[in-house]
Protein backbone atom coordinates (compact mmCIF):
# COMPACT_ATOMS: atom_id res chain seq x y z
CA UNK A 1 0.00 0.00 0.00
CA UNK A 2 1.62 3.54 -0.73
CA UNK A 3 1.76 6.13 1.66
CA UNK A 4 -1.22 8.37 -0.05
CA UNK A 5 -3.80 5.28 0.26
CA UNK A 6 -2.52 4.19 3.78
CA UNK A 7 -2.96 7.61 4.88
CA UNK A 8 -6.76 7.50 2.49
CA UNK A 9 -7.52 4.40 4.59
CA UNK A 10 -6.46 5.57 7.94
CA UNK A 11 -8.73 8.88 7.44
CA UNK A 12 -11.52 7.04 6.50
CA UNK A 13 -11.50 4.53 9.53
CA UNK A 14 -10.51 7.92 11.89
CA UNK A 15 -13.94 9.69 9.93
CA UNK A 16 -16.15 6.72 10.65
CA UNK A 17 -15.08 5.80 14.42
CA UNK A 18 -14.52 9.48 15.01
CA UNK A 19 -18.08 9.89 14.19
CA UNK A 20 -20.01 7.57 16.11
CA UNK A 21 -17.63 8.24 18.90
CA UNK A 22 -18.85 11.88 18.84
CA UNK A 23 -22.78 10.95 18.15
CA UNK A 24 -22.30 8.27 21.12
CA UNK A 25 -20.58 10.68 23.45
CA UNK A 26 -23.21 13.63 23.01
CA UNK A 27 -26.14 11.24 24.11
CA UNK A 28 -23.98 10.41 26.99
CA UNK A 29 -23.41 13.83 27.80
CA UNK A 30 -27.15 14.46 28.39
CA UNK A 31 -27.28 11.48 30.37
CA UNK A 32 -24.29 12.28 32.67
CA UNK A 33 -25.68 15.88 32.98
CA UNK A 34 -29.39 14.48 34.21
CA UNK A 35 -27.63 11.96 36.26
CA UNK A 36 -25.41 14.55 37.78
CA UNK A 37 -28.43 17.06 37.98
CA UNK A 38 -30.79 14.05 39.47
CA UNK A 39 -27.95 12.95 43.03
CA UNK A 40 -27.36 17.19 43.29
CA UNK A 41 -30.60 17.69 43.73
CA UNK A 42 -30.90 14.44 46.53
CA UNK A 43 -27.95 15.98 47.99
CA UNK A 44 -29.63 19.66 47.99
CA UNK A 45 -32.78 18.14 49.89
CA UNK A 46 -30.95 15.59 51.86
CA UNK A 47 -29.20 18.95 53.01
CA UNK A 48 -32.47 20.62 53.65
CA UNK A 49 -34.33 17.99 55.50
CA UNK A 50 -31.44 17.02 57.52
CA UNK A 51 -31.39 20.76 58.47
CA UNK A 52 -34.83 21.33 59.71
CA UNK A 53 -34.63 18.83 62.31
CA UNK A 54 -37.06 19.04 65.78
CA UNK A 55 -36.95 20.35 69.07
CA UNK A 56 -37.10 17.76 72.61
CA UNK A 57 -38.38 20.23 75.04
CA UNK A 58 -37.06 18.72 78.49
CA UNK A 59 -38.87 19.36 81.70
CA UNK A 60 -37.58 21.88 84.43
CA UNK A 61 -37.31 18.72 86.81
CA UNK A 62 -35.34 16.86 84.61
CA UNK A 63 -32.41 15.31 86.51
CA UNK A 64 -28.59 15.15 84.98
CA UNK A 65 -28.53 11.33 85.09
CA UNK A 66 -32.11 11.80 83.10
CA UNK A 67 -30.56 13.80 80.39
CA UNK A 68 -27.38 11.14 80.54
CA UNK A 69 -29.82 9.01 79.41
CA UNK A 70 -31.31 10.35 76.80
CA UNK A 71 -28.18 11.89 75.25
CA UNK A 72 -26.75 8.24 75.34
CA UNK A 73 -30.22 7.13 73.85
CA UNK A 74 -30.12 9.56 70.87
CA UNK A 75 -26.42 8.75 70.40
CA UNK A 76 -27.25 5.13 69.85
CA UNK A 77 -31.03 5.22 67.60
CA UNK A 78 -30.48 5.18 64.13
CA UNK A 79 -32.21 7.84 63.15
CA UNK A 80 -31.01 10.49 64.50
CA UNK A 81 -27.88 12.34 62.45
CA UNK A 82 -26.77 14.80 65.37
CA UNK A 83 -28.14 16.47 68.24
CA UNK A 84 -27.19 19.67 70.49
CA UNK A 85 -28.24 20.28 73.97
CA UNK A 86 -29.20 23.68 74.93
CA UNK A 87 -28.78 24.50 78.57
CA UNK A 88 -31.49 27.05 80.85
CA UNK A 89 -28.87 29.06 80.37
CA UNK A 90 -27.54 29.07 77.08
CA UNK A 91 -31.45 29.28 75.74
CA UNK A 92 -31.42 32.79 77.59
CA UNK A 93 -28.23 33.62 76.27
CA UNK A 94 -29.57 32.96 72.46
CA UNK A 95 -33.08 34.39 73.59
CA UNK A 96 -31.08 37.67 74.67
CA UNK A 97 -28.78 37.53 71.64
CA UNK A 98 -31.85 37.42 69.00
CA UNK A 99 -34.26 39.64 70.69
CA UNK A 100 -32.41 41.84 72.78
CA UNK A 101 -33.69 41.88 75.72
CA UNK A 102 -33.80 39.54 78.38
CA UNK A 103 -36.79 38.29 80.20
CA UNK A 104 -35.12 37.38 83.42
CA UNK A 105 -35.11 41.59 84.97
CA UNK A 106 -38.81 41.45 84.13
CA UNK A 107 -40.15 38.01 85.34
CA UNK A 108 -37.16 37.67 88.00
CA UNK A 109 -36.58 34.51 86.75
CA UNK A 110 -35.46 32.57 83.43
CA UNK A 111 -38.67 30.82 82.00
CA UNK A 112 -36.75 29.11 79.17
CA UNK A 113 -36.66 25.50 79.43
CA UNK A 114 -33.57 23.49 78.44
CA UNK A 115 -33.92 21.26 75.12
CA UNK A 116 -32.37 19.10 72.80
CA UNK A 117 -32.21 20.38 68.92
CA UNK A 118 -32.39 16.77 67.28
CA UNK A 119 -31.57 16.85 63.29
CA UNK A 120 -32.76 13.50 61.50
CA UNK A 121 -31.30 10.91 58.82
CA UNK A 122 -32.66 12.21 55.61
CA UNK A 123 -34.06 8.79 55.09
CA UNK A 124 -36.11 9.26 58.20
CA UNK A 125 -37.72 12.76 57.54
CA UNK A 126 -41.07 11.76 55.81
CA UNK A 127 -43.99 12.18 58.03
CA UNK A 128 -44.28 8.52 59.23
CA UNK A 129 -40.01 8.74 60.13
CA UNK A 130 -41.03 11.88 62.02
CA UNK A 131 -43.96 10.86 63.94
CA UNK A 132 -41.97 7.60 65.04
CA UNK A 133 -39.53 9.56 66.24
CA UNK A 134 -41.97 11.98 68.26
CA UNK A 135 -43.42 8.67 69.90
CA UNK A 136 -39.73 6.99 70.51
CA UNK A 137 -38.76 10.81 72.61
CA UNK A 138 -42.33 11.43 73.90
CA UNK A 139 -41.85 8.07 76.35
CA UNK A 140 -38.96 9.44 78.41
CA UNK A 141 -40.08 10.62 81.32
CA UNK A 142 -37.96 13.84 81.20
CA UNK A 143 -39.42 15.06 77.99
CA UNK A 144 -42.68 17.72 78.61
CA UNK A 145 -43.02 17.83 74.39
CA UNK A 146 -41.69 17.24 71.27
CA UNK A 147 -41.59 20.37 68.29
CA UNK A 148 -41.17 20.13 65.08
CA UNK A 149 -42.16 22.53 62.39
CA UNK A 150 -44.49 20.11 60.33
CA UNK A 151 -45.45 22.73 57.76
CA UNK A 152 -42.25 23.51 56.42
CA UNK A 153 -41.62 19.40 56.22
CA UNK A 154 -44.83 18.39 54.55
CA UNK A 155 -44.06 21.13 51.56
CA UNK A 156 -40.38 20.10 51.30
CA UNK A 157 -41.51 16.56 51.59
CA UNK A 158 -44.52 17.26 48.90
CA UNK A 159 -42.04 19.03 46.84
CA UNK A 160 -39.76 16.31 46.92
CA UNK A 161 -42.00 13.96 45.73
CA UNK A 162 -43.00 16.11 42.96
CA UNK A 163 -39.34 16.96 41.33
CA UNK A 164 -38.91 13.51 41.87
CA UNK A 165 -41.62 12.38 39.49
CA UNK A 166 -40.35 15.42 37.27
CA UNK A 167 -36.64 14.36 37.67
CA UNK A 168 -38.18 10.52 37.08
CA UNK A 169 -39.71 11.18 34.20
CA UNK A 170 -37.16 13.07 32.43
CA UNK A 171 -35.06 10.42 32.93
CA UNK A 172 -37.21 7.90 31.68
CA UNK A 173 -37.62 10.16 28.55
CA UNK A 174 -33.92 10.04 28.07
CA UNK A 175 -33.02 6.68 28.27
CA UNK A 176 -35.52 6.24 25.42
CA UNK A 177 -33.99 9.06 23.22
CA UNK A 178 -30.30 7.38 24.06
CA UNK A 179 -31.30 3.96 23.46
CA UNK A 180 -32.83 5.55 20.28
CA UNK A 181 -29.62 7.07 19.05
CA UNK A 182 -26.95 5.02 20.22
CA UNK A 183 -28.86 2.14 18.66
CA UNK A 184 -29.02 3.96 15.20
CA UNK A 185 -25.43 4.72 15.33
CA UNK A 186 -24.08 1.62 16.15
CA UNK A 187 -26.45 -0.31 13.47
CA UNK A 188 -25.61 1.63 10.84
CA UNK A 189 -21.83 1.03 11.62
CA UNK A 190 -23.04 -2.48 11.43
CA UNK A 191 -25.53 -2.13 8.15
CA UNK A 192 -21.90 -0.67 6.65
CA UNK A 193 -20.21 -4.08 7.16
CA UNK A 194 -23.20 -6.13 6.22
CA UNK A 195 -21.70 -8.04 3.04
CA UNK A 196 -18.59 -8.19 5.21
CA UNK A 197 -20.87 -10.06 7.67
CA UNK A 198 -22.78 -12.42 5.32
CA UNK A 199 -18.83 -13.44 3.72
CA UNK A 200 -17.80 -14.47 6.73
CA UNK A 201 -20.95 -16.44 7.40
CA UNK A 202 -20.15 -18.05 3.94
CA UNK A 203 -17.08 -19.04 5.17
CA UNK A 204 -17.63 -21.19 7.71
CA UNK A 205 -17.44 -18.30 10.58
CA UNK A 206 -19.76 -19.00 13.50
CA UNK A 207 -22.11 -16.61 14.54
CA UNK A 208 -20.02 -15.64 17.59
CA UNK A 209 -16.92 -14.96 15.96
CA UNK A 210 -18.23 -13.00 13.79
CA UNK A 211 -20.02 -10.37 16.51
CA UNK A 212 -17.05 -10.79 18.61
CA UNK A 213 -14.74 -8.21 16.42
CA UNK A 214 -18.16 -6.14 16.13
CA UNK A 215 -18.87 -6.03 19.61
CA UNK A 216 -15.52 -5.63 20.80
CA UNK A 217 -14.71 -2.54 18.49
CA UNK A 218 -18.33 -1.20 19.37
CA UNK A 219 -17.90 -1.03 22.96
CA UNK A 220 -13.59 0.58 22.45
CA UNK A 221 -15.83 3.00 20.75
CA UNK A 222 -18.15 3.18 23.67
CA UNK A 223 -15.32 3.80 26.10
CA UNK A 224 -13.92 7.03 24.25
CA UNK A 225 -17.53 7.98 23.95
CA UNK A 226 -18.22 7.85 27.69
CA UNK A 227 -14.67 9.51 28.51
CA UNK A 228 -15.38 12.42 26.22
CA UNK A 229 -18.82 12.61 27.98
CA UNK A 230 -17.53 12.91 31.40
CA UNK A 231 -14.75 15.22 30.10
CA UNK A 232 -17.19 17.48 28.69
CA UNK A 233 -19.25 17.12 31.29
CA UNK A 234 -15.93 18.28 34.03
CA UNK A 235 -16.08 20.92 32.28
CA UNK A 236 -19.63 22.22 32.33
CA UNK A 237 -19.08 21.34 35.89
CA UNK A 238 -16.23 23.40 36.60
CA UNK A 239 -17.98 26.21 34.88
CA UNK A 240 -20.61 25.90 37.34
CA UNK A 241 -18.89 26.06 40.53
CA UNK A 242 -16.50 29.24 39.61
CA UNK A 243 -20.06 30.72 39.56
CA UNK A 244 -21.82 29.72 42.53
CA UNK A 245 -18.50 30.03 44.64
CA UNK A 246 -17.88 28.23 48.05
CA UNK A 247 -21.84 27.89 48.65
CA UNK A 248 -21.64 24.03 47.67
CA UNK A 249 -18.97 21.87 46.87
CA UNK A 250 -19.49 19.95 43.23
CA UNK A 251 -16.30 18.25 43.40
CA UNK A 252 -17.44 15.44 45.79
CA UNK A 253 -16.58 11.91 45.04
CA UNK A 254 -20.32 10.37 46.12
CA UNK A 255 -21.61 12.73 43.38
CA UNK A 256 -19.19 12.20 40.45
CA UNK A 257 -19.00 7.85 41.46
CA UNK A 258 -22.20 7.25 40.62
CA UNK A 259 -21.95 9.71 37.33
CA UNK A 260 -19.38 8.37 35.88
CA UNK A 261 -20.64 4.66 37.05
CA UNK A 262 -24.13 5.96 34.77
CA UNK A 263 -22.65 7.02 32.27
CA UNK A 264 -20.42 3.77 31.02
CA UNK A 265 -22.92 1.31 32.70
CA UNK A 266 -25.63 3.29 30.13
CA UNK A 267 -22.64 3.32 27.16
CA UNK A 268 -21.90 -0.53 27.01
CA UNK A 269 -24.85 -1.75 27.83
CA UNK A 270 -26.69 0.13 25.13
CA UNK A 271 -24.08 -0.89 22.64
CA UNK A 272 -23.85 -4.18 23.74
CA UNK A 273 -27.12 -5.01 22.76
CA UNK A 274 -27.36 -2.61 19.77
CA UNK A 275 -24.38 -4.10 18.62
CA UNK A 276 -25.76 -8.11 19.24
CA UNK A 277 -28.84 -7.19 17.35
CA UNK A 278 -27.76 -5.29 14.83
CA UNK A 279 -25.10 -8.40 13.63
CA UNK A 280 -27.80 -11.24 14.72
CA UNK A 281 -29.93 -9.10 11.88
CA UNK A 282 -27.27 -10.07 8.99
CA UNK A 283 -26.42 -13.22 10.31
CA UNK A 284 -29.78 -14.16 9.47
CA UNK A 285 -30.29 -12.78 5.99
CA UNK A 286 -29.80 -14.38 3.00
CA UNK A 287 -27.36 -12.91 0.61
CA UNK A 288 -30.10 -12.32 -1.74
CA UNK A 289 -32.07 -10.03 0.83
CA UNK A 290 -29.16 -8.22 1.86
CA UNK A 291 -29.96 -6.17 -1.59
CA UNK A 292 -33.30 -5.88 -0.72
CA UNK A 293 -32.66 -4.00 2.63
CA UNK B 1 -16.84 -44.95 -2.86
CA UNK B 2 -18.20 -42.79 -0.15
CA UNK B 3 -20.84 -40.60 -1.33
CA UNK B 4 -21.00 -36.89 -0.39
CA UNK B 5 -23.86 -35.84 -2.07
CA UNK B 6 -27.37 -37.33 -2.24
CA UNK B 7 -30.28 -35.81 -3.56
CA UNK B 8 -33.92 -37.84 -4.65
CA UNK B 9 -36.59 -35.68 -5.69
CA UNK B 10 -35.14 -32.27 -4.79
CA UNK B 11 -37.31 -29.48 -5.59
CA UNK B 12 -34.64 -26.01 -6.00
CA UNK B 13 -36.83 -23.11 -5.20
CA UNK B 14 -35.64 -19.33 -5.65
CA UNK B 15 -37.33 -16.86 -3.39
CA UNK B 16 -40.82 -18.97 -3.91
CA UNK B 17 -39.91 -19.74 -7.88
CA UNK B 18 -38.95 -23.93 -8.27
CA UNK B 19 -35.89 -23.04 -10.82
CA UNK B 20 -35.12 -27.13 -10.65
CA UNK B 21 -37.31 -30.20 -10.27
CA UNK B 22 -37.24 -33.32 -9.22
CA UNK B 23 -33.45 -33.27 -9.18
CA UNK B 24 -31.49 -36.75 -8.45
CA UNK B 25 -28.21 -35.81 -8.20
CA UNK B 26 -25.23 -38.06 -6.68
CA UNK B 27 -22.12 -37.35 -5.84
CA UNK B 28 -19.09 -39.95 -4.98
CA UNK B 29 -15.35 -38.87 -3.53
CA UNK B 30 -12.54 -37.94 -6.23
CA UNK B 31 -15.50 -37.01 -9.09
CA UNK B 32 -14.91 -34.36 -11.16
CA UNK B 33 -17.84 -32.52 -12.66
CA UNK B 34 -19.08 -30.29 -14.77
CA UNK B 35 -22.25 -28.29 -14.34
CA UNK B 36 -23.71 -27.01 -17.32
CA UNK B 37 -26.57 -24.52 -18.15
CA UNK B 38 -27.71 -21.47 -19.68
CA UNK B 39 -27.82 -18.19 -17.60
CA UNK B 40 -30.60 -18.61 -14.97
CA UNK B 41 -31.35 -21.98 -15.49
CA UNK B 42 -30.41 -22.60 -11.84
CA UNK B 43 -26.70 -23.77 -11.53
CA UNK B 44 -26.07 -21.15 -9.23
CA UNK B 45 -29.00 -22.09 -7.25
CA UNK B 46 -28.43 -25.99 -7.17
CA UNK B 47 -24.68 -25.15 -5.67
CA UNK B 48 -26.19 -22.52 -3.04
CA UNK B 49 -28.29 -25.68 -1.82
CA UNK B 50 -25.39 -27.73 -1.28
CA UNK B 51 -23.94 -25.00 1.18
CA UNK B 52 -27.73 -24.84 3.25
CA UNK B 53 -27.50 -21.23 1.38
CA UNK B 54 -31.14 -21.84 -0.57
CA UNK B 55 -32.61 -23.86 1.63
CA UNK B 56 -34.70 -26.95 0.68
CA UNK B 57 -38.32 -27.55 0.81
CA UNK B 58 -38.80 -30.93 -1.09
CA UNK B 59 -37.05 -34.10 -1.81
CA UNK B 60 -34.60 -35.72 -0.13
CA UNK B 61 -31.56 -34.04 0.40
CA UNK B 62 -27.87 -34.95 2.18
CA UNK B 63 -24.77 -33.78 1.94
CA UNK B 64 -21.80 -35.37 4.18
CA UNK B 65 -23.88 -36.67 6.95
CA UNK B 66 -26.39 -32.77 7.01
CA UNK B 67 -29.61 -33.56 5.91
CA UNK B 68 -30.05 -30.57 4.45
CA UNK B 69 -33.88 -30.49 5.08
CA UNK B 70 -33.65 -30.37 8.64
CA UNK B 71 -30.17 -29.21 9.25
CA UNK B 72 -29.89 -26.57 12.25
CA UNK B 73 -28.50 -22.92 11.49
CA UNK B 74 -25.94 -23.29 14.45
CA UNK B 75 -24.64 -26.34 12.51
CA UNK B 76 -24.59 -24.86 9.14
CA UNK B 77 -21.02 -23.38 9.81
CA UNK B 78 -19.69 -26.86 10.06
CA UNK B 79 -21.04 -28.22 7.07
CA UNK B 80 -19.50 -25.04 5.14
CA UNK B 81 -15.82 -25.82 6.41
CA UNK B 82 -16.38 -29.40 4.88
CA UNK B 83 -17.17 -27.73 1.24
CA UNK B 84 -14.07 -25.17 -0.21
CA UNK B 85 -16.48 -22.77 -1.80
CA UNK B 86 -15.25 -20.88 -5.23
CA UNK B 87 -18.08 -18.04 -4.93
CA UNK B 88 -19.10 -16.72 -8.59
CA UNK B 89 -18.39 -13.23 -6.76
CA UNK B 90 -15.47 -13.94 -4.90
CA UNK B 91 -16.89 -12.70 -1.77
CA UNK B 92 -13.60 -11.43 -0.30
CA UNK B 93 -13.34 -9.23 2.97
CA UNK B 94 -12.65 -6.33 1.19
CA UNK B 95 -11.71 -4.30 4.15
CA UNK B 96 -8.53 -6.63 5.11
CA UNK B 97 -5.30 -7.53 3.08
CA UNK B 98 -5.35 -11.08 0.87
CA UNK B 99 -3.33 -12.53 4.18
CA UNK B 100 -5.92 -11.16 6.63
CA UNK B 101 -8.61 -12.77 4.76
CA UNK B 102 -7.39 -16.45 4.62
CA UNK B 103 -5.95 -15.57 8.58
CA UNK B 104 -9.66 -14.75 9.32
CA UNK B 105 -10.81 -18.39 7.78
CA UNK B 106 -8.40 -20.18 9.67
CA UNK B 107 -8.86 -18.72 13.01
CA UNK B 108 -12.74 -18.86 12.36
CA UNK B 109 -11.99 -22.56 11.52
CA UNK B 110 -10.56 -23.26 14.57
CA UNK B 111 -6.28 -22.53 13.94
CA UNK B 112 -4.88 -21.24 16.61
CA UNK B 113 -1.29 -21.53 15.94
CA UNK B 114 0.48 -18.05 14.78
CA UNK B 115 3.18 -19.67 13.06
CA UNK B 116 0.56 -23.19 11.62
CA UNK B 117 -1.53 -20.18 10.13
CA UNK B 118 1.47 -18.66 8.37
CA UNK B 119 2.91 -21.68 6.95
CA UNK B 120 -0.75 -22.84 5.52
CA UNK B 121 -1.54 -19.16 4.02
CA UNK B 122 2.32 -19.49 2.45
CA UNK B 123 1.05 -23.13 1.18
CA UNK B 124 -2.09 -22.21 -0.24
CA UNK B 125 -0.93 -18.67 -1.87
CA UNK B 126 1.73 -20.61 -3.82
CA UNK B 127 -0.39 -23.20 -5.02
CA UNK B 128 -2.18 -20.55 -6.74
CA UNK B 129 1.00 -19.18 -8.00
CA UNK B 130 0.25 -15.93 -5.30
CA UNK B 131 2.81 -16.08 -3.12
CA UNK B 132 3.64 -12.43 -3.43
CA UNK B 133 0.79 -10.82 -3.28
CA UNK B 134 -0.24 -11.47 0.54
CA UNK B 135 0.09 -8.00 1.05
CA UNK B 136 -2.66 -6.63 -0.98
CA UNK B 137 -6.33 -5.85 -0.61
CA UNK B 138 -8.76 -7.84 -2.66
CA UNK B 139 -9.85 -4.44 -4.74
CA UNK B 140 -5.89 -4.06 -5.64
CA UNK B 141 -5.97 -7.28 -8.10
CA UNK B 142 -7.14 -8.10 -10.89
CA UNK B 143 -10.23 -10.75 -11.29
CA UNK B 144 -8.06 -13.10 -11.96
CA UNK B 145 -6.07 -12.83 -9.06
CA UNK B 146 -8.98 -12.51 -6.70
CA UNK B 147 -10.54 -15.66 -8.22
CA UNK B 148 -6.75 -17.50 -7.34
CA UNK B 149 -6.78 -15.96 -4.26
CA UNK B 150 -10.52 -17.36 -3.39
CA UNK B 151 -9.70 -21.08 -4.72
CA UNK B 152 -6.52 -20.68 -2.29
CA UNK B 153 -9.38 -19.65 0.33
CA UNK B 154 -11.24 -22.67 -0.43
CA UNK B 155 -8.55 -24.78 -0.18
CA UNK B 156 -7.31 -23.78 3.23
CA UNK B 157 -8.83 -26.27 5.26
CA UNK B 158 -8.54 -29.18 2.51
CA UNK B 159 -12.12 -29.97 1.76
CA UNK B 160 -13.07 -33.25 0.40
CA UNK B 161 -15.69 -31.18 -1.65
CA UNK B 162 -14.97 -28.07 -4.30
CA UNK B 163 -17.91 -26.01 -4.94
CA UNK B 164 -16.90 -23.82 -8.27
CA UNK B 165 -19.22 -21.32 -9.37
CA UNK B 166 -18.31 -20.36 -12.75
CA UNK B 167 -14.58 -19.73 -12.17
CA UNK B 168 -13.57 -18.95 -15.02
CA UNK B 169 -16.35 -16.53 -16.09
CA UNK B 170 -14.31 -13.70 -15.68
CA UNK B 171 -11.34 -14.69 -17.00
CA UNK B 172 -9.33 -14.72 -20.21
CA UNK B 173 -9.07 -18.54 -21.85
CA UNK B 174 -4.96 -18.69 -20.67
CA UNK B 175 -5.90 -18.15 -17.35
CA UNK B 176 -9.08 -19.80 -17.20
CA UNK B 177 -7.46 -22.69 -18.64
CA UNK B 178 -4.97 -22.47 -15.85
CA UNK B 179 -7.91 -22.10 -12.70
CA UNK B 180 -8.82 -25.57 -14.68
CA UNK B 181 -5.86 -27.47 -14.67
CA UNK B 182 -5.38 -26.23 -10.93
CA UNK B 183 -8.45 -27.32 -9.56
CA UNK B 184 -8.67 -31.16 -11.59
CA UNK B 185 -4.64 -31.68 -9.95
CA UNK B 186 -6.56 -31.07 -6.85
CA UNK B 187 -9.41 -33.20 -7.63
CA UNK B 188 -6.59 -36.40 -8.53
CA UNK B 189 -5.85 -35.43 -5.11
CA UNK B 190 -8.89 -37.06 -4.19
CA UNK B 191 -11.38 -34.08 -3.65
CA UNK B 192 -14.46 -33.99 -5.33
CA UNK B 193 -14.85 -30.74 -7.57
CA UNK B 194 -18.50 -29.62 -8.81
CA UNK B 195 -18.04 -26.74 -10.92
CA UNK B 196 -20.49 -24.96 -12.93
CA UNK B 197 -19.22 -22.89 -16.07
CA UNK B 198 -20.57 -22.51 -20.22
CA UNK B 199 -17.48 -23.70 -21.57
CA UNK B 200 -17.49 -26.50 -23.20
CA UNK B 201 -13.59 -26.86 -24.21
CA UNK B 202 -12.79 -27.85 -20.75
CA UNK B 203 -14.55 -30.65 -20.50
CA UNK B 204 -12.45 -32.02 -23.61
CA UNK B 205 -9.05 -30.84 -22.25
CA UNK B 206 -10.06 -31.69 -18.52
CA UNK B 207 -12.16 -34.89 -19.08
CA UNK B 208 -14.99 -35.40 -16.06
CA UNK B 209 -18.60 -36.33 -15.46
CA UNK B 210 -21.18 -33.53 -17.14
CA UNK B 211 -24.30 -32.81 -15.45
CA UNK B 212 -26.59 -29.97 -16.98
CA UNK B 213 -29.44 -28.00 -16.55
CA UNK B 214 -32.14 -27.86 -18.85
CA UNK B 215 -36.04 -27.24 -19.13
CA UNK B 216 -36.30 -26.94 -14.88
CA UNK B 217 -34.29 -30.62 -14.56
CA UNK B 218 -31.16 -32.02 -14.01
CA UNK B 219 -29.98 -34.38 -16.71
CA UNK B 220 -26.50 -36.70 -16.79
CA UNK B 221 -24.42 -35.62 -20.20
CA UNK B 222 -24.51 -32.18 -21.83
CA UNK B 223 -28.22 -31.23 -23.17
CA UNK B 224 -26.54 -27.89 -23.74
CA UNK B 225 -24.08 -28.77 -26.44
CA UNK B 226 -26.91 -30.80 -28.22
CA UNK B 227 -29.18 -28.50 -28.19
Amino acid sequence: MTDNQYKKRKKSFFNLHFTTTISVALVLFMVGLISFLFIFTKEMTDYAKENIGFSVVLKDDCSNKELQRLKKYLENVNFVKSFTYISKEQALIDHVADLGEDPTSFLGYNPLQASIEVKLHANHTDSAGIAEAKNKLSVFSSVQEVVYQEDIVHLLNNNVKRLSIIFGGITLILLFISIALINNTIRITVYSDRFIINTMKLVGARAWFIRKPFIRKNLLDGFWAALLALVMLAGIIYYVQSEIGDTFNLYQLHIWLPVIAIVFTISFVIIFFAALFGVNRFLRLKTDDLYYI
Amino acid sequence: MKKLIDYHNVDIQQQELVVLRDVDFELKQGEFVYLLGKVGSGKSSLLKSFYAEVPIKKGEAKIFDYDLRTIKRKDIPFLRRKIGIIFQDFQLLGDRTVQENLEFVLKATGWKDKRKIAEQIDLVLSNVGMAKKGYKRPHQLSGGEQQRVVIARALLNSPELIIADEPTGNLDPQTGRGIVELLYAICKGGTSVIMATHNHTFFEMFPGRVVSCTDQELVEGDSCFEE
